[in-house]
């Protein structure tokens, strides 16, 4: 009986006992609507529950900048793009952990919207307009439209008369509905989320093309985190729809679960990405902070 | 009510008034120059924080247009909106720009109506100009709509500079609006404090009129009764301040009690002075009547005596007779100088000419001349009593004249007078007697009874009539009486 007492003991010290290892930083990006600090506050509780070490979320602008973390070490896990998952990095820092689940499958579309009351009806008739990006590391939000123009033979930069990124799908939405730009592509996922909670943004607008569908942004671990670790976070993550306070969360982002799915889920991502690699480096208009 | 003139309003009234209309003059005045300057001040503060505001925006517009971040710039200038918005005291934002070099639109509050990337269209040639002139900027100024319209704006404009190179400008719009609320709030609360301060200050400007009149007032009101004559009824003015108008309550009272004193010792002058006459007459009375009595009782005494002697019956008896008619006569004219005032009756004027008669028939046989002269309306109706001082005169003037004796009588009118003169050319009078010419029992004639003058002078006197006398040593006596006799009968 002692010994069992004791092993209880030993079992519990490094789920309650003083940690004193760093936090696993997980960075996000704009595939989330990542205003929300209380429920991120939730969630990072949740996961540091279940982890039994301390999750911190990392808010970054751009896809970019998370890559650069998660490239430098600096981040263990993260929630990017299908599109800076499939560039090819020398050597390989990250791999596929997890992918979310929306609306029964883990997929999701790129929208081009334009303002409720314009009158266009395919990005065709955007020239000569504002047109504005998410992100340039942004599938549904840059790639996607890119890739459209391209299978035109047009060039964002001569095509539209100005063009920015927000860095923010929601507030590509934004910008569309006050029509300070003209069109816009942003992630069918986001879109439908401000449907439901902001609908007085998405109802000035109308969506005139939906992509084909590609795979959900994925969570992915760095490699060199502990295999122990990532295993945990993978089994954390798949299992939240198996627990009350999980569920909770799931329903906040609008996704059914966390699955387990292979490379080959991005491979229309990866053929659209290796196309336009080809088409154009001189639009490449950054702007960085 | 009738309107009276103003001149004539009581001077608290006027003093009030006035002082009321100055208070309203420089309390609105004041308040006018308060509206103003809050008008003025206001505007400038609106004018500094539009350009506050669009420097706000210049801080990060270069940067962001240099990265063609136009995202940025957009959020910015909806940031800047929506915080303004949210402080409700503050002003209200009509419109935000950032412009290039171009003119070309970079982020518009408005970017429906104002697309990015195109040169920016103003709508009318106002607008024009100040797009104009905020283009030609190249230090921070503060455009208006110009005009004092609700609809109107303040304009902060700031150029941006990367490096000393142009890039383009931020302009920021400002509606009046609310500074027209802030400027009629205060109008509102400066006019009704004005309002106010005026009415206490015309309360207090009455207060003090009326505190000021009050001695006024007084003084006015005794003077009045000076005039009347009753200055021992008056009430002495309270004295309660030491300046003009208290010097002037306490030297007015002063005055006052030196007048009544004045009135009392008059008072008591007058009284001793009638006491002194009745004394004279009561005098003379005694006197006249006890000078024939003692005849009298003597001639009694002896015919008692001698009941039987017809010659001293014959020689006494008219000695008693006229004894005693000489006391009638004293009476009578004594009662006739005593009771003037019952006979108030009017006669014609044909009446006193009947006297020029009368006396010619007293003269008689004597050397004298009676000239007559009556030039007075012939329908005058004249008081009874104007006869008996006719008479009296001219029995006077026949009385002291001996030979080749003269006596004018004149009578005519003067404005509302009857004048009256009777002249003699006799001995004239000596001015140590002439104050004595009217007293009773004063008489120069052996059988005068020295009430004929009397008479006189009582009956002008009770006419409301003047009588003079000029007389000189040999050079006559004329008795000169007026009375209002015109008016009388008109009544």
């Amino acid at each position: 009986m002692r010994a069992f007492y004791l092993l209880l003991l030993f079992w519990m010290i490094p789920v309650y006992g003083v940690d004193n290892r760093p936090p696993i930083r997980f960075g996000l990006t704009a595939v989330v609507v990542t205003e929300n600090l209380r429920f991120l506050d939730q969630w990072s509780e949740y996961l540091s529950e279940k982890m039994g070490r301390k999750v911190e979320f990392e808010l970054r602008k751009s896809y970019q900048e998370v890559m650069d973390l998660l490239d430098a070490g600096n981040l263990d896990f993260a929630w990017i793009c299908g599109y800076p998952f499939v560039q090819s990095r020398e050597p390989e820092t990250i791999e596929l952990l997890s992918v979310p689940e929306y609306r029964g499958a883990p997929l999701y579309h790129s929208y081009i919207i334009v303002p409720q009351d314009s009158t266009v009806k395919n990005l065709g008739e955007l020239e000569g307009k504002v047109f504005a990006f998410s992100d340039p590391d942004s599938n549904s939000g840059f790639l996607y439209p890119l890739a459209l123009m391209a299978a035109q033979d047009k060039k964002p930069a001569s095509y539209f008369r100005h063009t920015f990124f927000t860095f923010n799908h929601a507030e590509t939405v934004q910008a569309v509905s006050e029509r300070f730009a003209d069109g816009g592509a942003v992630d069918s996922y986001i879109w439908e989320y401000l449907a439901i909670f902001k609908p007085e943004i998405t109802e000035k607008t109308r969506i005139i093309n939906t992509s084909p569908s590609f795979g959900f942004p994925p969570i992915v671990s760095r490699l060199g985190v502990n295999p122990s670790t990532v295993h945990l976070m993978k089994t954390t993550l798949e299992n939240m729809d198996e627990d009350s306070s999980g569920k909770a969360l799931l329903a906040q982002l609008k996704l059914d679960s966390f699955g387990h799915y292979t490379d080959s889920l991005y491979n229309d991502i990866r053929a659209m990405a290796n196309k336009i690699q080809r088409v154009d480096a001189e639009f490449n208009q950054i702007p960085s902070e | 009510m009738p309107f009276i003139s103003p001149r004539s309003w009581p001077l608290a009234i006027k003093l009030s008034l006035t002082i009321t209309a100055a208070v309203t003059m420089v309390g609105f005045m004041i308040g006018a120059v308060m509206v103003i300057q809050n008008w003025y001040r206001f505007h400038e503060v609106l004018g500094e924080n539009a350009i506050l505001l669009a420097e706000s925006i210049a801080i990060t517009s270069p940067k962001a247009m240099i990265r063609k971040d136009f995202w940025s710039l957009y959020l910015s200038l909806k940031n800047m909106s929506s915080r303004t918005s949210e402080l409700k005291s503050q002003q209200q934002i009509i419109s935000a720009m950032v412009l290039d070099a171009e003119g070309k639109v970079q982020a518009h509050l408005q970017p429906a109506s104002n697309p990015m990337g195109l040169v920016f269209a103003p709508e009318n040639e106002a607008e024009e100009d100040l797009f104009k002139q905020a283009m030609n900027a190249r230090v921070p100024l503060v455009l208006s709509s110009g005009g004092y319209s609700s609809s109107g704006f303040l304009e902060g404009v700031v150029p941006l500079f990367s490096d000393q190179k142009y890039l383009g400008v931020v302009r920021v719009r400002l509606s009046v609006a609310q500074l027209y609320e802030k400027a009629r709030y205060s109008a509102f609360i400066v006019l009704t404090l004005t309002f106010f301060f005026v009415i206490a200050g015309s309360v207090l400007g009455t207060l003090v009129a009326r505190r000021m009149v009050q001695p006024l007032t007084a003084v006015t009101q005794g003077l009045e009764a000076v005039g009347r004559g009753e200055m021992t009824e008056f009430d002495p003015i309270p004295v309660k301040r030491r300046d003009e108008i208290g010097r002037l309550s306490a030297t007015f009272n002063q005055i006052m009690a030196e007048l009544a004193e004045k009135k009392m010792l008059e008072d008591e002058v007058a009284m001793s002075e009638k006491l002194v006459a009745l004394g004279r007459i009561t005098a003379g009375v005694a006197h006249e009547v006890n000078n024939p009595l003692a005849g009298l009782l003597n001639c009694i005494d002896t015919l008692r005596k001698h009941p039987d002697d017809k010659e001293l019956i014959g020689r006494y008896l008219p000695v008693i007779d006229q004894g005693l008619h000489r006391i009638k006569e004293i009476v009578h004219n004594l009662l006739v100088g005593l009771k003037i005032e019952e006979g108030d009756d009017h006669v014609g004027i044909d009446h006193i000419d009947k006297l020029h008669d009368l006396m010619i028939a007293e003269i008689g046989d004597r050397d004298i001349e009676i000239i007559w002269e009556n030039s007075a309306d012939k329908n005058l109706q004249i008081p009874g009593k104007l006869e008996q001082i006719i008479c009296n005169l001219l029995k006077n003037a026949l009385d002291i004249l001996t030979e080749n004796g003269t006596v004018i009588f004149r009578m005519y009118q003067r404005q509302s007078y009857l004048i009256i003169e009777v002249s003699d050319n006799g001995p004239g009078i000596p001015s140590s007697i002439r104050n004595q010419l009217f007293d009773p029992f004063f008489t120069t004639k052996p059988n005068g009874t020295g009430l004929g003058l009397w008479i006189v002078y009582r009956l002008v006197h009770n006419m409301e009539g003047v009588i003079e006398v000029t007389s000189g040593i040999n050079a006559g006596t004329t008795f000169h009486v007026a009375v209002p006799v015109i008016s009388k009968q008109a009544a």
